[in-house]
């Protein structure tokens, strides 16, 4: 079914009451039907989900950068003390979202924010940094809602910078910078090709997620599965409904340590989908026998087994040892609808190794 | 007061600003009810210091400065390859000399400063001495790209009297014969540079709301009316600000000047005025802190002579707490043994382009003062250790752009006309006559 079936299928039925208003905010009101009610703390099915479409796809200096864009979204920003809902506003034409990633190893380096110039015959249109994001059907993506002149061509760049979070390996060499060009042929009716799909009443606002979009040619931005993990993998808690995957490399070399020294990682990812979980402030303690041998912060690292995760070294990982992980911040990345009430509240997970 | 169309004046005044010539002079006479004294017939009073500004200009009830509104940068390229010869020099302080005669030296009459860059002094055979650190533009974080200024000279005027700005312009384009009825030398700076560049803007309480409509993509209505930036908070708090005493060279041949780095920031005000609130506002200029215990009231006038960063906690404890930073906070860890800041700002915003964005003109004893203040805002050490994003909840990161930098050296007073590399120790000595 597309928004346009959605839409007639909505005025006809569940939102005859709004018939006075209908005519005017039926594009909005369908892109964003009213949120479930009792939304869980956790996870849940969104109102709808909305396929999206992939103008280009561009390679450059080790990056690859493909060009998406759906219908444009409400979403939330993260505060220390809750989240601020965005609205979408009515000169919003489009989500678009950047995907960047290193053409190797298909990670989709969080850190590497991409800025977006969108210009129609040399004229500015737009220009801004889109949002690190997480959605359930995308996953962990950079976007936002771009403001566009009907339509028409328009040229997106799209340049990046280097890292800022600790790579391993090979990883560490690419310092990125590089910049993309896009033509881009945008039109409403194209737009509206994109699916919608409306989740039904009884199912939305329930726990549970909808799947990862089937992306050809798109990397996606997962974690591995625990036993897809390397090194002993110790344990898997839950906070605020996030999993945390705990595993324990040999040999710390890689990480900043030595050889005699033990990495000890943590993997947290979504619920369902797997989807990496950045952008949070972690630390751990490490107990044995009621004294610590580790006190300290876990280091967001990108590396191309662990994929993104966060770590320490240590000297030693003994069974028995209780290790504690405290959410600092949760994930500081914008959230779409079925995860702006997860990853909120986290509190500490705890795990004898 | 409004002109037959019925424009209020203030808003035709920053529109004539942005668009020049002499048409925009004569319509801002008309508008404009000014009188504004002129400067004296002798100038050996002025102070060697060119960046000497702080001294004539108003402070508001708290005593900070209040920066001039109305502003002009004049990118120049000097016509002659090789050395400048004494001819041009003669021509240069001449054409300055016309207009501070022709205004006084004051916030409602000019200001002005000369400086040069780099590029300038690669035609001299020595280079420029130890005392003076002015190194090619570069870009001064991982995730910019900036575009580098490379012309010979920057003018740049500086008056809360539009007119006098245009006026000054006009002049040493030597398009006035007389200026606020002062005799005008027959002596263009245009004659002897060419003009590579002109950036306009405005800074005060109002201006930026006044000049909304004038750029794309400035939310209708969102810049508070009596806001002095179009990201809607005052800047530029004496306890937060270098003296100028903090920026000046302290030796050599070059003494009493300062160096100067201009870069032009393009603004992304929609996420900030329509997706972020003012919570997020308050915690990523100034800090979480502020935001948390309601500090800051409108703009911050409130503040009082300082941005009470001391309130903050440590950058990186925030970082890793609440999972953002403030810009203020952030920057103000580039401060010296006296817990001085090393740069003196004196940024303004612009519509230049039709587009919202900020010239960021910074002056600093030495160009590595500014590299040093713009890390500390990069805050890449506490993105690397924390939830903190490369911009995402990065101070105000996410909604600047650097598309431009340049750097240059204002040098003293007596060196202000083409100045060579190494001038002779006695160089401060070898002024013009007063005329
Ligand atoms: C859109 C651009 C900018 C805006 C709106 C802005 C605004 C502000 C505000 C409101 C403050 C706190 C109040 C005060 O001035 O004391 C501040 C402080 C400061 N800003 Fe900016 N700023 C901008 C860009 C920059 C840039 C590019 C730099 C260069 C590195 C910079 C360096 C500083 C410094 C050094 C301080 C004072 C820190 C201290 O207290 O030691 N700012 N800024």
């Amino acid at each position: 079914m597309n928004r346009r079936d959605v839409l007639r299928a909505v005025g006809g039925t569940s939102l005859i009451g709004l018939a006075g208003c209908a005519g005017l905010f039926e594009t909005r009101s369908a892109r964003a039907p009213p949120l479930p009610e009792n939304r869980p703390d956790a996870v849940y099915y969104p109102t709808h989900y909305e396929g999206m479409k992939m103008p280009g796809m561009k390679e450059q200096g080790g990056y690859r950068c493909a060009i998406t864009y759906s219908y444009a979204h409400r979403f939330w920003l993260m505060k220390p003390n809750g989240i601020t809902k965005v609205e979408i506003q009515p000169e919003d034409s489009i989500h678009l979202m950047p995907v960047v990633w290193e053409t190797q190893t298909g990670i989709i380096p969080p850190d590497i924010n991409p800025q977006l110039t969108i210009t129609q015959n040399g004229e500015s249109i737009d220009q801004f940094a889109p949002w690190p994001m997480l959605s359930q059907p995308m996953g962990f993506h950079f976007g936002d809602n771009a403001q566009l002149q009907g339509d028409g061509t328009y040229t997106v760049e799209v340049s990046i910078g280097g890292p800022s979070t600790r790579r391993t390996g090979s990883l560490a060499e690419n310092q990125g910078n590089t910049s993309f060009t896009f033509e881009f042929e945008f039109s409403e009716s194209t737009l509206n090709e994109i699916s919608y799909t409306d989740i039904p009443d009884d199912k939305e606002g329930t726990k549970g997620a909808v799947d990862l979009m089937d992306m050809e040619m798109l990397p996606n931005s997962q974690v591995p599965t625990p036993d897809a993990l390397p090194g002993d993998v110790r344990g898997s808690e839950t906070s605020g409904d996030a999993k945390f995957a705990i595993t324990v490399v040999e040999d710390a070399s890689r990480f900043g340590g030595d050889e005699e020294q033990k990495y000890l990682a943590v993997s947290p990812r979504t619920p369902y989908n797997r989807t990496m979980l950045p952008m949070m402030s972690l630390s751990a303690t490490l107990q044995r026998d009621g004294t610590s041998v580790f006190d300290g912060i876990l280091q967001a690292t990108i590396d191309s087994d662990l994929r993104y995760h966060y770590g320490t070294t240590v000297a030693d990982v003994l069974t028995g040892d209780e290790l504690t992980i405290t959410v600092d911040s949760p994930p500081q990345t914008a959230r779409h609808e079925g995860y702006e009430t997860a990853f909120v509240d986290m509190p500490d997970v705890q795990v004898t190794l | 007061m409004s002109d037959e169309r019925g424009i209020p004046r203030r808003e035709f005044l920053k529109s004539a600003i942005a668009i020049g010539g002499t048409a925009a002079f004569s319509a801002c006479l008309g508008r404009e009810e000014v009188d504004v004294p002129t400067g004296p017939d002798d100038l050996s009073s002025y102070p060697q210091r060119q960046h000497a500004w702080n001294e004539v200009l108003p402070r508001d009830d708290h005593g900070n400065i209040i920066a001039p509104s109305h502003r002009v940068l004049l990118y120049l390229n000097y016509r002659r390859d090789g050395q400048p010869n004494e001819d041009d020099r003669d021509q240069v302080e001449t054409a300055l000399r016309g207009i501070e005669h022709a205004y006084e030296r004051s916030g409602d009459g000019l200001l002005l400063t000369v400086s040069y860059s780099p590029a300038y002094f690669y035609r001299f055979d020595d280079s420029l001495p130890d005392d003076v650190d002015l190194p090619d533009p570069e870009a001064l974080a991982p995730f910019e790209e900036p575009e580098f200024d490379t012309p010979d000279a920057v003018v740049h005027l500086a008056s809360n009297t539009a007119q006098v700005v245009l006026g000054a312009e006009e002049a040493l384009k030597g398009n006035k014969s007389t200026l606020n009825g002062v005799d005008q030398p027959d002596a263009a700076l245009t004659d002897v540079f060419s003009l590579a560049d002109r950036r306009t803007g405005f800074i005060g309480d109002g201006l930026p709301a006044e000049n909304a409509d004038d750029a794309e993509g400035v939310p209708a209505d969102k810049v508070p009316e009596d806001a002095p930036l179009f990201m809607g908070f005052k800047s530029g708090f004496k306890k937060n600000q270098a003296s100028e005493d903090r920026v000046t060279i302290q030796s050599g041949p070059f003494a009493g000047g300062t160096t100067q780095h201009i870069s032009k920031l393009q603004l992304n005000l929609n996420q900030w005025y329509n997706q972020d609130d003012r919570w997020q506002r308050e915690a990523k200029m100034f800090c979480p802190y502020h935001a948390e215990n309601d500090v800051i009231e409108g703009a911050g006038d409130n503040l009082g002579t300082s941005s009470k960063i001391d309130d903050c906690q440590p950058t990186d404890e925030t970082a890793r707490e609440m999972g953002v930073v403030g810009h203020s906070q952030k920057s103000a860890r580039a401060r010296d043994d006296d817990d001085s800041p090393l740069i003196l700002r004196r940024d303004f915003d612009s519509t230049d382009g039709g587009a919202a964005s900020l010239h960021f003109l910074a002056l600093q004893r030495r160009i590595t003062d500014f590299v040093d203040t713009r890390e500390a805002m990069n805050g890449t050490d506490v993105t690397e250790q924390s939830a903190v994003g490369q911009r995402n909840n990065n101070g105000i990161l996410q909604y600047i752009r650097t598309e431009r930098r340049g750097n240059f050296l204002v040098p003293p007073r007596s060196l202000r006309a083409l100045p060579p590399g190494q001038p002779a120790g006695d160089a401060q000595e070898v002024t013009h006559e007063s005329s």
